[in-house]
């Protein structure tokens, strides 16, 4: 049983590391994607103000889209695999 | 320093080669001549080679294991070991010891009437160390020419690429994002530093000039 704890946490707590991890890439690729459109072609007018609220809005964006949601995956998936071998191991 | 560098990434490299070596599934066609049952010693660096069944094997001092006697088709003998790796390292959730036994014995031949099997195992077969490969799956084949494709291992590398070359981006992302400019503001602040350094020096030219920048020491800087 302590062979199972251990198992299980050791994936949760490495799982979770990945999840924030690749959340942290995602944001950051995605700002800079963001900065990188408003730079390339400035509205007329546009201050800094206005290209502030346009990443911020871009991140708001990005906070609720499926790609940004998919990521849970990571936490998920080792226990999957680890179901998945357990069958194929000893049961297939 | 070249050769430094080199040789610590070959090194590495071999580590890691060897690392995955040892703990992915292999697969060999053999023929199963016998199982046997030995009591094994298990408290000195040989250790490393033997698994860890359950939570209170690892303190045990000796256990039984079971093994699995086959013969290559190029006629050279090769022993497995059949133990559980249960829920501790390598992964492979190992528990159907007795049943892979069962097997085994099912597919043992001779040499005049030979019966094919593929072997699954992970690790070395060792004669000095007295280290065996695990056999974690046996499956009968038509005869020892089958093609094997690794699959598992075609994946898990893959994967493993995948995994790599992601933190390597990751790591390039979080430079450009993050350290860099962190360093551009310490240059500004440093160059501004030194700005000052050459007015202050500017000023403290003769006796009163000195006194003037000596006084200036005093007030606060902006």
């Amino acid at each position: 049983m302590i062979g199972f704890t251990r198992v299980i946490l050791f994936w949760a707590v490495a799982g979770t590391i990945a999840y924030f991890v690749l959340r942290i890439y995602g944001r950051s690729l995605r700002r800079e994607a963001l900065e990188k459109s408003w730079d390339a072609n400035p509205p007329p007018g546009a201050d800094a103000v206005t290209r502030a609220a346009f990443i911020e809005k871009g991140m708001a964006d990005y906070e609720g889209s499926l790609r940004n949601r998919l990521l849970v995956i990571v936490v998920v998936l080792p226990f999957i695999v680890i179901a998945v071998l357990l069958y194929l191991m000893n049961y297939a | 320093m070249r050769y430094v560098k080199w040789t610590f990434w070959a090194i590495l490299a071999l580590i890691i080669g060897l690392f995955l070596n040892y703990t992915l599934p292999q697969q060999e066609v053999v023929r199963v001549v016998g199982t046997y049952q030995e009591r094994q010693d298990l408290n000195d660096w040989t250790r490393i080679f033997w698994a860890t069944p359950d939570d209170q094997s690892g303190t045990l001092a000796n256990r039984d294991v079971q093994f699995i006697q086959a013969i290559r088709p190029n006629g050279r003998p090769m022993v497995y070991r059949n133990e559980d790796t249960g829920w501790s390292w390598p992964p492979y959730f190992k528990f159907d010891t007795a049943s892979l036994q069962t097997e085994a014995e099912d597919l043992k031949s001779t040499s005049d009437a030979p019966k094919w099997a593929v072997i699954t195992h992970y690790g070395w077969r060792n004669e000095l160390l007295s280290s065996f490969p695990n056999a974690v799956a046996i499956r009968a084949v038509a005869g020892p020419d089958v093609r094997i494709i690794p699959w598992f291992n075609i994946v898990f590398l893959i994967f493993l690429l995948v995994v790599g070359v992601l933190l390597y981006r990751m790591w390039l992302q979080f430079r450009e994002r993050m350290v860099d400019p962190a360093l551009e503001d310490l240059g500004e602040i440093y160059d501004a530093a030194g700005t000052r350094v050459d007015a202050v020096r500017k000023g403290a030219r003769g006796t009163f000039g000195r006194f003037g920048a000596w006084l200036d020491t005093w007030r606060t800087k902006r």
